[in-house]
Formats: C-alpha cells, sequence, structure tokens
C-alpha cells in the first residue's frame, strides 16, 4: 500500500487544475483567482505541516528540508506571478484560462522533479515542466516570433530531453536502477551517462555552453511568459541539479566535477560577455541570467561550507529581484505595443519616481554593490566557494560582476541620465506597483534587518 | 557612553534624505529643500562636534563603541567605534557637506530635490566607513559610496559625464572587488571581522604578500596612485562643483585611511615588503603629475593633476612607517581635504560667472574681484606649503621623514614641493593679473555667502598652520598603535 501521505502537495495542484478545467469554461476570472487562493492555501499548508508530508518516508531530514523550502518558495512564486499575470495577458488579447493551466502543469512538474529519487519520475516530472513551457513560449500564436520563440524552444528542448533520456539509460545499462543514489563502482559508462544527464540539465538552467536557446526565447515570448521561464521552472531544474550533484557525489567523480567547473566558469563569462551588446532589454536579462546561472553552480558546487543555505539566499534574493524587474517591465507599454529596447527605457526618471527607483535598486542589486541585498547573496556564496578552495572561480566570478556593472549601469544611465524619446504609457496596474515596490523594499531594507530572510533558509535547515 | 551617537550620525543623513523623499516636490521650492538639507547637515556637522570633546585621548583602542549581532553564522557584526585616527576624517566630511549643498544652492536648478538626497546619503555613508570596525561593514559602506556619487556625477555633470561617471565608478569597484576577496579570505581565516582581531592575527608571509595586493588594489584606485589615477581628472572635470569638492575632499581620503587603518595593521611583513615600490609609485606621481599640472589649459584639470601629487606625499609618508611620517601624511590628508576643496569652490565660482573653466579666457581677475583674489591667494600659498598654512606641516613632516628611508626620496618629494609652488603660482598670475580682459569686465565679486564659507575653510587652514598640535593631539596615540 502506497502512503500517499507525501503526495499531499502534488495532489493538492493536480486538484486545483481539474477545478480550474471544468471551471474556466465559465467564468475565466474566476478560476484565476481561485488559484490565487489554492496556492496561499498551499503554501499555508506547507509552511505549518510540510515536514510531516514526508515523516513516514525514509528520506534523510536534510532533504526534507530541501524539498519543503523550495515548494513553499516555488508556491509563493507562483502567487505571485498569478497576481501579475492578468493585466499583460488581456493588454495582448491573450487572456485565457488556459495558460493559467499551463502554469499549474509546469508547477505540478517542478513539485515532481524536485521531489523525484528516481531518474525516471525526475525525467516525468521535467517533460511536463517543459512541455507547458513550450506552450507559453508561443502563446501568443499571432505573434511571429512567439511562434518562432516555441519552436525553437520545443526542438532543443526535445535534443536535451532525448540527451537526459538516453543518459537515464546507460545508467540504468550500468547499475540495474533508476534510483538517484550514489554509485560507488562507477563505471565508464554510468560516467558518460550522468554527464549527459548533467548536460540535460544544464540546458534546462541554461548555463552556458548550453545556453544558445535562451536569449531567442526569452526575446520572442511574450514578456509574462519570460517572467515564468526566467524564475520558476529554472528555480526547480537548479534545486534538481543540485540534488543530483549532492546524492550523486560529483564533488568526488573528477571528470563530471571538471565539467562542473568548466560550466561554471563559461557561464559567468559567456554570460557578461553576451550581455555587454545587447540593445533589446528581454536579450540582456536572458545573459544576465547566464551569469547568475554561473554564480549558483559555484554555490552548488561549495554547498558543504554552509549546506543549502548559500544557494537558497542567492535564489531568493535572485527571484525577487528578477520579479520586481518584470513587474516593472510589464508595466510599462510603448505606442506602438509592448517595450523592448534599453533606449526606450531613456528618461523613465522624468515618467515615474517609483519605477526608476525601484529599477536603480534592482539593478544595483544584481550587479552586486552593497547595501542592497544582491551584494550578501553573491557575498555568502563567494565566501562558502573560497573556503571550498575555488578560487580561481571566485576571482573569475567577482571580475565577471564587475563586466557586468557595466551594462547595469548603462540601463541606469538611460533612465536616469538620458532624455526621454519615446512617449512609455504607463499601465498603471495597482498589483504590479504593489509587487516591484515590496520587492524594492525587501532588497533594500534586508541590509538594515537581515533577520527574517536568514533566518527562513535558516530553521529549515536546521 | 551608552548613547548611540555614532549610529546617529550615520542615521541623521539617511532619515532627512527619506523625509526629503517622501515629501512632494512640486510644493517645495528648491530654496527650501536646500535650506532643508543645510539645516540636516548643520546639525549633523554639530553632532560630530560632541566627539572630539568626549573622546578620551588618553586612552588607547575604539571608544563610542556600539555593537550589534549582524550575521550570526559569520560574525559579521554591525561594530562600530571611533579613535584618533577617524575623528579628524568625520569632521572634515561632516565640515564640507553643508559647504556642498551651500555652494550649489544657484548652480543646480534641476533636480534639487534628488541632489540634496544623494549629497545626505553619501555623507552617511562616508561616515559609515570612518566609524566601522567591522571588515564588512566597512565593505558595505566603501563601496555604497560609488552610488551617489555615480548619480551625482552622471545627473549634473559636464558634457562629457557620462564617459567620466562610468570610468569613475567601473575603475573603483575593479579596485574593490579584489578587495572583497581578499576580506572572505581574511574571515574565513580569522573567523571573525572584527579589525582588532585581525590585527592581533598574523598571516603566512606569501598569503600576506597576496592579500596586501588584493587591499592596494582597491585603496591605490581609491587615493589614486600613479598607474590607477587616470579617472580622476576626468571624474572631476565632469563633476559639478559641489561634487568635485566631496571627491577631492573627503573620498580621496577613503583610499589613504584604508590604507592607515587596514593595510599598515594587517600586513606588516608585506608592507615593508612592498616599501620600495610605493615609494617609486609615489615618486613617479609626484614629479610626474606636478609636470602635467604644469601643462594644463583647463583649471579643474590643474587641480585634479596636483592632487595626485599630494596625495603622493600621503603614501610615502604613511609608508615610511615611522610616527612622524604617519603623522605627517596625516596632516597631509586633513590640510589637502580642506585646501582641495577650496580651490575647486574657487573654480566654481569663476566658473558659475563666466561658464568656462580655460585658464585663457581669464586674466585680470583682481580688477574685478579684489575679494575673490584674496581667497584664493590663502589657498593657493597652502597649496604650494607655504609656513603659516595648513600645507606646509604636512609636506615638512613627511619630507623629514623620508630623510631616514632614502636621500634619494627625499629630493624627489622636494621636486615636487618646487614643481608644485611653480604650477600654482603660474595659475595664480594667469588668471588673477595682467590685463583685463573685456568680456569679464563684468563679472561681480564674491557674494555673502561664499565669503562665509571661504573664511570658514581660510580660518581653518591658517588655524592648523599656526596650531598644528590641535591635530596632533588627537591622533599621534592611535597613529604610534599602528606602527609595526
Amino acid at each position: 500500500m502506497v502512503n500517499l501521505y507525501q503526495f499531499i502537495p502534488e495532489i493538492f495542484i493536480l486538484s486545483l487544475i481539474l477545478i480550474t478545467l471544468c471551471f474556466g469554461l465559465f467564468n475565466k476570472d474566476r478560476a484565476v483567482s481561485l488559484n490565487t487562493l489554492g496556492f496561499i492555501l498551499l503554501s499555508i499548508l506547507l509552511l505549518n505541516y510540510g515536514k510531516e508530508f514526508y515523516s513516514s518516508t525514509q528520506i534523510s531530514l536534510n532533504t526534507i528540508n530541501l524539498f519543503v523550502l523550495s515548494k513553499i518558495i516555488l508556491s509563493i512564486g507562483s502567487i505571485v506571478f498569478i497576481l501579475l499575470l492578468k493585466r499583460p495577458l488581456k493588454n495582448e488579447n491573450l487572456y485565457r484560462y488556459e495558460y493559467v493551466l499551463f502554469l499549474l502543469f509546469a508547477i505540478l512538474g517542478s513539485f515532481v522533479l524536485i521531489s523525484s529519487n528516481n531518474f525516471l519520475t525526475a525525467f516525468i516530472g521535467l517533460e511536463l515542466q517543459s512541455l507547458s513551457l513550450y506552450l507559453m513560449a508561443a502563446f501568443n500564436t499571432k505573434n511571429l516570433s512567439s511562434n518562432e520563440a516555441g519552436i525553437k524552444y520545443f526542438s532543443l528542448g526535445a535534443l536535451s530531453s532525448g540527451f537526459l533520456l538516453f543518459g537515464i539509460s546507460m545508467i540504468y545499462y550500468d547499475t540495474g536502477s533508476f534510483n538517484i543514489q550514489y554509485l560507488d563502482n562507477l563505471t565508464a559508462i554510468s560516467e558518460i551517462g550522468l554527464s549527459l544527464v548533467l548536460i540535460s540539465l544544464f540546458f534546462k538552467v541554461s548555463a552556458a555552453p548550453f545556453h544558445i536557446w535562451t536569449p531567442d526565447v526569452y526575446e520572442g515570448s511574450p514578456t509574462i511568459s519570460t517572467l515564468f521561464f526566467a524564475t520558476l521552472p529554472k528555480f526547480a531544474s537548479l534545486i534538481f541539479l543540485f540534488r543530483v550533484y549532492q546524492e550523486l557525489n560529483i564533488s568526488e567523480i573528477k571528470s563530471l566535477n571538471y565539467i562542473f567547473q568548466m560550466v561554471c566558469a563559461i557561464s559567468l563569462l559567456v554570460g557578461v560577455y553576451g550581455a555587454i551588446t545587447q540593445k533589446v532589454i528581454k536579450r540582456l536579462l536572458a545573459f544576465s541570467s547566464i551569469n547568475h546561472i554561473g554564480f549558483m553552480l559555484l554555490g552548488i558546487m561549495s554547498y558543504q561550507f554552509m549546506s543549502e543555505g548559500t544557494l537558497f539566499f542567492y535564489l531568493i534574493i535572485y527571484l525577487i529581484t528578477t520579479f520586481g524587474i518584470f513587474a516593472v517591465l510589464l508595466n510599462l507599454r510603448t505606442v506602438d505595443g509592448e517595450f523592448t529596447k534599453i533606449s526606450q527605457l531613456n528618461g523613465l526618471r522624468f515618467t515615474s519616481n517609483s519605477k526608476s527607483i525601484s529599477m536603480l535598486v534592482f539593478f544595483f542589486s544584481l550587479s552586486g554593490i552593497p547595501p542592497f541585498a544582491g551584494f550578501f547573496a553573491k557575498f555568502f556564496i563567494l565566501s562558502a566557494s573560497i573556503n571550498d578552495g575555488f578560487i580561481l572561480l571566485s576571482i573569475i566570478a567577482v571580475l565577471s560582476s564587475v563586466i557586468a556593472a557595466f551594462y547595469y549601469l548603462t540601463i541606469i544611465k538611460n533612465m536616469f541620465f538620458n532624455k526621454s524619446e519615446i512617449e512609455l504609457l504607463d499601465d498603471n496596474n495597482k498589483t504590479g506597483k504593489v509587487i516591484f515596490i515590496s520587492s524594492g523594499l525587501i532588497i533594500t531594507l534586508f541590509f538594515i534587518y537581515p533577520d527574517p530572510l536568514i533566518n527562513l533558509v535558516d530553521t529549515l535547515f536546521k | 557612553m551608552s548613547f548611540p551617537i555614532l549610529s546617529l550620525l550615520i542615521l541623521t543623513p539617511i532619515i532627512g534624505a527619506l523625509t526629503l523623499s517622501l515629501s512632494s516636490s512640486t510644493q517645495l521650492k528648491n530654496k527650501t529643500i536646500f535650506l532643508s538639507g543645510l539645516w540636516i547637515t548643520t546639525g549633523e556637522f554639530l553632532l560630530s562636534l560632541l566627539l572630539p570633546i568626549f573622546y578620551d585621548k588618553s586612552k588607547n583602542g575604539y571608544q563610542f563603541i556600539e555593537f550589534h549581532t549582524w550575521f550570526d553564522k559569520f560574525d559579521i557584526n554591525y561594530y562600530v567605534g571611533v579613535d584618533g585616527v577617524s575623528i579628524p576624517l568625520i569632521l572634515l566630511t561632516t565640515f564640507l557637506v553643508p559647504i556642498c549643498l551651500l555652494c550649489s544652492i544657484n548652480s543646480i536648478q534641476n533636480r534639487a530635490k534628488e541632489f540634496v538626497i544623494y549629497f545626505l546619503l553619501l555623507e552617511s555613508f562616508i561616515i559609515g566607513v570612518f566609524v566601522s570596525i567591522d571588515l564588512v561593514i566597512f565593505y558595505v559602506f566603501f563601496e555604497a559610496v560609488l552610488i551617489p556619487m555615480f548619480l551625482i556625477i552622471g545627473i549634473w555633470g559636464g558634457e562629457n559625464r557620462l564617459y567620466a561617471t562610468f570610468k569613475f565608478f567601473l575603475y573603483t569597484l575593479a579596485g574593490s572587488v579584489l578587495m572583497l576577496l581578499a576580506i572572505i579570505y581574511i574571515i574565513s581565516k580569522v573567523k571573525s571581522g572584527n579589525i582588532e582581531l585581525i590585527s592581533d592575527f598574523t598571516f603566512d608571509q606569501q598569503i600576506q604578500l597576496v592579500l596586501f595586493l588584493c587591499f592596494f588594489a582597491s585603496f591605490a584606485v581609491k587615493v589614486p596612485m600613479f598607474p590607477f589615477h587616470t579617472w580622476l581628472p576626468d571624474a572631476h572635470v565632469q563633476a559639478p562643483t559641489s561634487g568635485s569638492v566631496i571627491l577631492a575632499g573627503v573620498l580621496l581620503k577613503l583610499g589613504a585611511y584604508g590604507f592607515i587603518r587596514l593595510s599598515l595593521p594587517f600586513f606588516e611583513y608585506a608592507s615593508i615588503y612592498f616599501q620600495p615600490m610605493i615609494f617609486a609609485l609615489s615618486c613617479v606621481a609626484i614629479v610626474y603629475t606636478s609636470i602635467v599640472a604644469l601643462r594644463q589649459l583647463d583649471m579643474k584639470k590643474m587641480i585634479a593633476y596636483s592632487s595626485v601629487a599630494h596625495m603622493g606625499f600621503v603614501t610615502i609618508g604613511i609608508f615610511t612607517l615611522t610616527q612622524d611620517g604617519i603623522n605627517g601624511a596625516y596632516f597631509q590628508m586633513i590640510s589637502h581635504g580642506i585646501v582641495s576643496a577650496a580651490l575647486f569652490l574657487i573654480v566654481g565660482v569663476l566658473y558659475e560667472r563666466h561658464h568656462t573653466r580655460m585658464i585663457s579666457d581669464y586674466s585680470g581677475v583682481t580688477n574685478v574681484m579684489p575679494k575673490y583674489s584674496f581667497f584664493f591667494m590663502i589657498f593657493m600659498l597652502s597649496s604650494v606649503g607655504l609656513p603659516g598654512t595648513s600645507g606646509f606641516v604636512g609636506e615638512f613632516l613627511v619630507i623629514m621623514s623620508t630623510i631616514s628611508v632614502s636621500v634619494y626620496l627625499t629630493f624627489f618629494t622636494a621636486i615636487g614641493v618646487i614643481l608644485g609652488a611653480s604650477y600654482m603660482l603660474l595659475l595664480y598670475k594667469n588668471i588673477n593679473f595682467g590685463d583685463l580682459k573685456s568680456d569679464i569686465k563684468q563679472l561681480a565679486d564674491l557674494t555673502n555667502i561664499e565669503i562665509f564659507y571661504f573664511s570658514c575653510l581660510a580660518f581653518l587652514t591658517m588655524l592648523l598652520g599656526i596650531y598644528p598640535k590641535l591635530l596632533f593631539e588627537m591622533i599621534n596615540k592611535s597613529i604610534s598603535l599602528s606602527i609595526i
């Protein structure tokens, strides 16, 4: 008899999906707000009883904490996302309840992915997540570039899934098991298999050199979908990557560890060099996310120093910042439609105080200038990596963040120093405004009162 | 004393900035905004005057200490306190910021509210650097200073301001991140960010060399020392007058302060090891930038290069590693803070009236602006190092202490003094004497506000020049502790 207790979060989402499917036919507004409510309920459920769901299993306490915390973050992120999505979709005439369904499927996939102990389950979770993402990318069916983005994402994603399956089958051939567990006598075949698994995961988190899809997909998709790609699924895949790294003890396997370090260094550098010349803000954010993935990989590699705390802290800050930036971007429109170019941000300072100052905070935070929270996130990652002896990677990381400062400053320059050329229409979306102002406040005030965030990460890992 | 005076010093400008930012800008006139900014900063100055009054000069170590845990896990704490080395610099900061606001009342017309807010934030960050005795909080403030400065130069600067402000920001950041890595390494070794604890810790010699270079990268850019100085003339020329004043007056001192506070006590072996390199770079800085200054056509650029030369004296003095040398260097820092700030204000006065900084556009100014020429003369002579002004004491002590190291060093340092005299006198002569140009006949002399702040600055220069003991009493003990 299978104990269903541990599947409560997944079952919860599944029932949300079913309800939305039936309900959305009649009243899409209600269906969407129902989902907000559902995710709030789920977050409360996870916060209070999260650990008890897994108490009957044999999973170690540490891993349980990992599951619970990442699921809490995912459901809170979904709340924010659902609150945000209405207005931008309406602006593009795309407001349909199916969009929320895709979101739900993607989150379900992420939940399954995070807590899977088996490569096949992980594959199912990953595919469920990815298929919803392809659809979200191509959601604007009348727009050519959105279609292009969807197809590009799909074809390349399918290739990477092929890699994943091939890798899993090689491991299965060698060990006769699908379990994600420590392999004692590693043979060449399972080493190759593992590296294939890693490659497909690198693809999902868009680490360089497996990043080629990122700028195109980010640019082509509707902005609201771009926000989703940049945050929650990436978060889930990264957590899974972290679990693979930890459970399979990849730091002990020389060749794979080498791949890991190379990918980390390449991501750090490709991210910044790609971003410097970009004129389109979503492309710039795509490359900057690659740079940040480099930092996160560094955090994964040096988890021994401070357990998962550093990585989670970085991820949380990164999610908050990204949500803030996109909330601002979604709130701005030009006369011709969605605004795309960095130069269109010119003179934002004169149009809107709150937006320009929040953007200033976000970009200084992303470039790791104190006193904003982004600095502390980088500081902890670097502390961990230096303690674990990754001196060279740390140097590459900080130098890359100096180069990164250049293009973040360029955006700030456009907003604060230049005169506006194009009239930006203010959407005056109240929820969006609340979201970017509150994330701006979190990023700024963290410096004065770091305890709540630190404690949240800490208590769950004790 | 349990009264949290240091936190109050950090918080007052921030709270002022917050209140200003919450007030609606359409209702307030520029003048009201500047006046409220002035009230806040003057209050801050009066508050900071409590520090030297209540500071106990006979005791060792830090005073007015405040301690709050910040990040338990790393033993990083909000740990602030002051000693003799930091108090004069805090006073200099709180003294210069009101003057910066005063001098921009007329010149900053657009976005006055933002301007005052950035200046208030800048002030609190700078004070934060001087009071922190924890490495991480030091770094946080040290870097945070960049943000308001970046915006001040970028928004209110001259025509080439974007280039200047990007160069300023990226140069400083590139230097600082290496220091960040070194700080992280030190914290991982010592298991604490406390500066006193780290000073007691001895690192391996090889590691010391690397760590020293990391700190050096950051401070040398800030000071700025010879090969890293190129951002300074650009930043100065493009910055608004008030920006130049605070840049030359206080921001350059952050680097030298870092050398005295961190580099010397942490890395004793490395400080001796790198002594020749620093002397060489400083000598080059003194001689080379003085010669460059001699050939400048732009007044601001000339004074910017003279700043590099004067800061060369400071680094030489610090790395003689003798009490006299560091005392002299410190004195030179304070003196340069006052004098170069005053000189940038002097340039600003002319620029505001005639909208050009070219030396060749002026001639015979003394005919129309006698009071102006008078103040110009005081600051020019102080910059040259005339006995009786503050410039003399610092330079004299530094040159004297170099004799114990090497006579060649003394020779080059002394050449710097001569060159300094030549370019400053040349500048003064070209602007003030000669035939009165027809297009500057209508220039108005100093206003009462300008006379007020120039006389404050002139008074300080003279006071320190005639009675240097005032400063030495304060710093002697603290500096003797940081000598190896």
